[in-house]
């Protein structure tokens, strides 16, 4: 029991922490949290299920395909959602447009693919296993956008562009900075990121269009926690809210389980609503 | 004669208020009639439709206060439909105690209802908008699962039979008309509660919450008390939905209708009664035209909500807004009569008993920057105190530091001796304490009178119920607010413009707006951060002559600017900031003359 | 047989009719509205989806017959989409709106149990197959007929399968959460007890939650025998299914009929999986000890694959029980009228109508059509077809 608690929570934690981090990067890049980031996860595993399954690709073309379907859903909220409504004076705006955007491509999915989970191809054709693929691979994935986000900022020239636009926007416009292209990047960046997530978490959570809100909820939850824009944060709170998560599930059962969790999420939210890491207060006047 | 023409010109902006009045009440006496001759015409589907809008209406006339008017993303308030629900139907079928009457069931799940409103909402204080509404899914998830687990008294996933309410509303029509009654009635009170100080002060909260601060509004007594309102109505709303249905299942509440309800309200336009109550029918019926549409409809309520975000942010309500369509003057010109400011302000109190605003060793710092240091100020009342210095050199953040938005780390402000508690916004209100701010604060969406009556809405005296039931006590004060605005509007000269949306008004224009929203208080003090920033010659001497005239009623003005003319033109004593701390201070002259600020500052 | 006698007797009496009305003239006769509400998306859309086939072809082939006394029946579908509320809103689209003589729907529980109560205030006869019991109550409902099985007789026929064939004691009962799922359960769980089982497990699982692992483990250390799903939805059968054949857990799995559906099958890890798992069926869906179907059946079966209608993603009996549905109606419709009452009378006297699926009879203090001796248990992974050998330990009829 404490064996499938560990490795299933580790795992599925890996997925909400994948998310958290296309939140945090969509955030980065503009300054707002956009509801399609659990949106892209789901997508990331319909998108791998009809390609592989359904349309018959070997997986290596459907698993690239997943991901550039995941980076255009990017690009198209940037286009679509984020860049008109930042301009608007009401600072809002851009919770509704993401929402309906999340919305669109939710429904669109349930109506056209099924409102039913569809199968997920077994991705290596390993032996089922205790440590099966299905909970390293969220874990390979996961580790491997860390590296490779790190090595982006800290070692090429457009990591510390985006790194530079997340910090102060006006200073890096003044230096020269293409600010648009920046984001567009970012954003595409992150759908790659969330469909990686969906593509890598498909053996567990199944191509399900309604694994769009579970994903928007519980890929929320390390962002809050763990902080603003914080990845190493974002991954940490990801992983505790997995075991914590799947704890609840394996020994007091499904209903209890999403009710303890959210629960500990609003009383943690509540008692420190800058997350566990904590960031600075704005000067409003 | 100078009188009358003001009297006259107010009351002709007033008429223009009252045929907008009358304007506004047609919309509603026309679906007021549609909708009691429904049956003539309507047949037994559509009455089935037209009950099932007029239920998510009774919801979504109190979720529109706390969407539309407070601007709070509460996304999933079916929950609150959920409890209803339930509490009306296990209370009568007798699942917990002896099976209650349904009018008695309805009252108790109202009460429910306005409790888990407040526990739902109470988040929306302490959290950043997108973290609210993510709780608000969280929440509406939550109480579904209750509902699956808890199978003693909600039947578990199978559920419960509705309320049957009794003779006359138990036919089919009968129950249109009781649902239409209370649909009727709950348009009436929000309706009511949007022309209150309640409904600007929350589209104050909204739009310009920092602004609404240094009015003396309280976010969460205000928050509170709608969240109350608005749990309460959607848990009546969730009673009747269960009578609809006769027999409510958990799988029956899905977040469709959450986001149904709230994308009516974004669609009908925020701050508006009329634009979400056409929302709700609009997207109720919409799905019935077509059967195909039944299985596209959030698909369809996502596409319009993205369109009205990207193209008309105003909704329905913005479309039927035909008053503001209508060109303003071009050469519109702000001409002020100070004359009228001693009515408004009343007449200088005596030299006693009002005291000076001082103070004494003031600092602040931030991380490492030292912002003010060892500031002692005193603000006379009746003179203009001119605040002066190169950016940086700490006046706004002095300024800030009166009016209750940041906490000076050593030293004391006091106000005739009393000291200011740190941090008290509406306390400061309370003092008469006004000010404007650097940047125009302003609800866009509302008129310029609307706004300036915001100012004064401490000096309301109805309660939230009696605006709701639009008791005389909360008519006296929408009088008593009108005319103390128009006053106002007439002093800086903007009388004019009254019934004007807010964001149609130009830069300077919207400088005076802001000023006239702090004389309705009566300010014993009016602190204004660099009110001539954008404004042309002739309006910086008007706005001199009106600050000075201010002054003259008895108020202290603390006037915080860059334009050195002006300082020296209607100041009594002039103060000068250099990296936080005072550089020199006396009269004009004096520092006209004083060679370090005419070396660190005036250049020369 | 006589069965078929009867079955030949009716295409021939159809045959008859069309004859006696392909004069050059048709007479110009108003449709008859059956209304429908089937479920054809959402998570409980697999019996919609099936059923929805046979209702087509019955209603197809009625009318090239030349229709009902020469008035074409014209099916009036609103999807509900496993929804409640879209339920009531479109049967009261069909029953105000449309104006329909005959409602057959909802085909799942939770939505009847919305739609019911409400038809029987407007006053409109109703076939539906749910099998919740409380569906079906003349004394309420008088004008609701059921004729499908109700969860007493299906429970009834798993837990003594369970019980007394397999000689097994300790059970784990478990559900999804919608409205039948946990009636099931609430129902069963006595059922079992009063015939000497020992229910060591009993819970209701969140169906779209992906992992039901530890619902799996829990049974497991609780000792189960065998393990009792009550679900309509597939994709969680199915979650079952793999897990146990994951945990290499030699369990018998004894449920709803849907665990041996196509649409099951396909969300299979492992063909292998299938083994031992026995879900409950219709013996006139079944093939005997020789591999053959009942002659009645076959004949369906036939005209089915004529039609070209798929049976792979789905059951057999789902089809059948679809195309039934209509042609009760029909026939009462033939005999009385379309008034309400009449429809009422005739089939509070209906003895044995010969559906493919089963033989209806109702009585005005028994509106469950369906008989209790059709009901058993099934091989899942014998599936052909749409159809399936009994499970071991039934003798014949």
């Amino acid at each position: 029991m404490v064996q499938s608690i560990v490795l299933s929570g580790l795992a599925i934690g890996c997925i909400y922490a994948l998310i958290g981090i296309t939140y945090n990067v969509m955030f980065s890049a503009s300054r707002v949290f956009s509801f399609t980031a659990g949106t892209l996860g789901m997508i990331g595993g319909v998108l791998g299920s009809l390609f592989i399954l359904r349309m018959g690709m070997p997986i290596p073309i459907g698993f690239l395909l997943a991901l550039a379907g995941g980076a255009l859903l990017g690009l198209v909220t940037e286009i679509v959602a984020v860049r008109p409504v930042l301009k608007s004076l009401d600072q809002h705006l851009y919770v509704l447009s993401t929402l309906a955007l999340a919305l669109m491509v939710q429904q669109f999915t349930a109506i056209e693919w099924s409102t039913e989970a569809q199968p997920f191809p077994r991705l290596l054709g390993t032996a089922r296993s205790a440590f099966d693929e299905q909970f390293w691979l969220p874990m390979l994935a996961c580790l491997a956008v860390i590296v490779g986000l790190e090595l982006l900022y800290r070692h090429t020239l457009i990591g510390r562009a985006f790194l530079a636009i997340a910090e102060d926007t006006y200073a890096a416009r003044a230096l020269g900075l293409p600010e648009r292209s920046l984001r567009m990047t970012s954003f595409a960046l992150a759908g790659a990121i969330g469909a990686l997530a969906g593509f890598a978490g498909g053996e567990m959570l199944l191509a399900f269009f309604g694994n769009a809100p579970l994903l928007t909820f519980y890929g929320f939850v390390p962002v809050a926690l763990g902080g603003m824009g914080n990845n190493r944060g974002a991954v940490v709170a990801g992983l505790l809210l997995g075991l914590f998560q799947q704890s609840a599930n394996f020994l007091v059962g499904g209903i209890f389980a999403s009710v303890a969790v959210f629960t500990v999420f609003i009383i943690v939210l509540l008692a420190r609503p800058e997350g566990l890491a904590g960031a600075a207060l704005q000067r409003r006047v | 004669m100078e009188t009358l023409t003001a009297r006259w010109r107010a009351s002709r902006a007033n008429g223009l208020i009252a045929t907008g009045a009358i304007g506004t009440a047609l919309p509603f006496l026309v679906l007021l009639a549609v909708g009691v001759l429904f049956p003539l015409f309507g047949g037994g589907y559509w009455g089935v439709i037209a009950t099932r809008a007029y239920i998510y209406w009774v919801l979504v006339s109190g979720l529109n206060l706390v969407v539309g008017f407070a601007g709070q993303i509460a996304i999933g308030w079916v929950a609150l439909l959920t409890l209803g629900a339930y509490t009306t139907s296990v209370l009568t079928a007798g699942n917990v105690m002896a099976p209650l009457p349904p009018y008695l069931a309805l009252a108790i799940a109202g009460v429910v209802g306005a409790a888990f409103g407040l526990i739902i909402g109470l988040p929306a204080l302490r959290l950043r908008t997108f973290y609210f509404a993510i709780t608000t899914l969280g929440f509406a998830t939550i109480v579904t699962q209750v509902a699956l687990a808890w199978q003693s008294v909600t039947g578990g996933g199978v559920g419960v039979p509705g309320p049957i309410f009794p003779e006359p509303f138990s036919s089919q029509w009968g129950f249109y008309y009781f649902c239409f009654g209370l649909a009727a009635i709950c348009t009436w009170m929000t309706v009511n509660v949007g022309a209150s100080r309640f409904g600007r002060a929350l589209t104050a909260i909204r739009d310009a919450e920092v602004a609404a601060e240094a009015c003396g509004i309280s976010k969460p007594a205000l928050l509170r008390t709608v969240f109350l309102f608005s749990g309460a109505v959607a848990a009546i709303a969730g009673g009747l939905f269960a009578s609809l249905q006769s027999y409510i299942t958990p799988d029956a509440f899905t977040l469709d209708l959450s986001i149904l309800f709230f994308i009516s309200i974004l669609i009908g336009g925020r701050g508006s009664v009329l634009g979400p109550l056409l929302g709700t029918i609009l997207l109720t019926a919409l799905p019935e035209f077509a059967a195909p549409l039944v299985a596209w409809s959030t698909f369809l309520y996502a596409v319009l909500l993205l369109v009205i975000v990207l193209a008309i942010p105003g909704g329905i309500a913005e479309i039927l807004d035909f008053k503001n369509r209508r060109p303003l003057e071009s050469d519109r010109a702000i001409i002020p009569r100070p004359d009228l400011l001693p009515r408004l302000l009343g007449a200088p109190a005596p030299a006693a008993g009002a005291g000076a605003l001082t103070l004494e060793g003031v600092a602040l710092s931030f991380g490492g920057v030292h912002a003010i240091e060892d500031l002692d100020l005193q603000i006379q009342p009746g003179q203009v105190h001119g605040l002066i210095g190169p950016n940086g050199s700490g006046k706004t953040t002095t300024l800030n530091v009166i009016s209750g938005y940041y906490a000076q780390q050593r030293g004391t402000v006091r106000l005739n001796g009393t000291a200011l508690p740190v941090f008290d916004r509406p306390e400061r209100a309370r003092m008469r304490i006004a000010r404007t701010f650097q940047t125009p604060r302003i609800v866009g969406s509302a008129s310029v009178l609307e706004n300036v009556m915001i100012g004064a809405t401490i000096d309301g005296r109805a309660t939230f119920v009696e605006s709701l039931l639009s008791l005389p006590r909360h008519r006296r004060d929408e009088v008593m607010l009108r005319d103390a605005a128009m006053l106002a509007l007439a002093a800086v000269g903007l009388e004019r413009l009254a019934a004007v949306r807010a964001d149609r008004l130009q830069h300077s224009e919207l400088r005076f707006t802001e000023i006239a929203r702090a004389l309705v208080l009566r300010p014993a003090f009016l602190l204004l951060d660099e009110p001539a920033a954008g404004l042309s010659a002739d309006e910086i001497r008007r706005l001199g002559a009106l600050l000075l005239a201010i002054s003259r009623s008895g108020t202290g003005v603390l006037l915080v600017e860059h334009h050195a003319d002006l300082i020296f033109d209607i100041c009594h004593r002039v103060t000068v900031l250099n990296l936080g701390r005072m550089l020199a201070a006396g009269t004009p002259a004096e520092i006209r003359s004083h060679r370090e600020v005419v070396h660190a500052y005036l250049g020369g | 047989m006589s069965i078929t006698r009867r079955q030949a007797l009716k295409s021939a009496s159809a045959a008859v009719l069309a004859t006696t009305i392909a004069k050059p003239a048709i007479a110009a006769k108003d449709p008859i509205l059956i209304g429908y509400l089937p479920a054809l998306t959402g998570p409980s859309s697999s019996t919609g989806i099936g059923i929805n086939r046979g209702v087509q072809l019955a209603v197809q082939e009625i009318n090239n017959a030349g229709g009902v006394d020469g008035r074409q029946i014209e099916l009036i579908v609103r999807d509900t989409q496993s929804d409640p509320t879209k339920a009531v809103n479109g049967a009261a689209e069909l029953t105000r709106g449309q104006k329909v003589n005959f409602v057959f729907g909802p085909v799942n529980s939770g939505e009847a149990l919305a739609v019911v109560p409400m038809l029987a205030r407007i006053n409109v006869p109703q076939l539906h197959p749910c099998w919740v019991d409380t569906l079906a109550d003349p004394t309420k409902y008088p004008l609701c007929f059921r004729n499908g099985p109700t969860n007493q007789q299906i429970g009834g026929a798993a837990n003594r399968y369970v019980v007394e064939t397999m000689k097994l004691k300790k059970v784990a009962v478990i559900s999804d959460t919608t409205g039948y799922g946990t009636a099931s359960v609430v129902a069963y769980v006595p059922m079992l007890k009063a015939i000497g089982a020992d229910v060591v497990y009993q819970a209701h699982v969140d169906a779209s939650n992906p992992d039901v692992k530890p619902e799996m483990l829990r049974m497991q250390a609780a000792g189960a025998e065998a393990v009792m799903p009550w679900s309509v939805n597939a994709g969680f059968l199915s979650r079952l299914i793999n897990t146990r054949g994951q945990m290499g857990w030699d369990v018998p799995i004894v449920g709803q009929t849907t665990l041996g559906s196509g649409q099951t099958k396909a969300l299979l890890d492992k063909p292998e999986h299938w083994a031992k798992v026995y879900p409950n069926n219709f013996r006139p869906c079944c093939y005997d000890a020789t591999g053959k179907l009942p002659e009645r059946t076959k004949v369906f079966v036939d005209r089915v694959r004529a039609a070209k209608i798929d049976m792979n993603d789905t059951l057999l009996w789902w089809i059948a029980l679809g195309y039934d549905s209509p042609m009760l109606v029909a026939d009462a419709i033939k005999h009385v009228g379309t008034e309400p009452e009449k429809i009422v009378g005739y089939l509070n006297q209906l003895k044995g109508f010969p559906g493919v699926y089963g033989d209806i009879a109702f009585t005005p203090e028994q509106h469950n059509g369906y008989p209790d001796r059709q009901i058993v248990m099934v091989e899942a992974n014998s599936l052909k077809d749409g159809a399936f050998n009994m499970a071991p330990g039934y003798g014949a009829a």
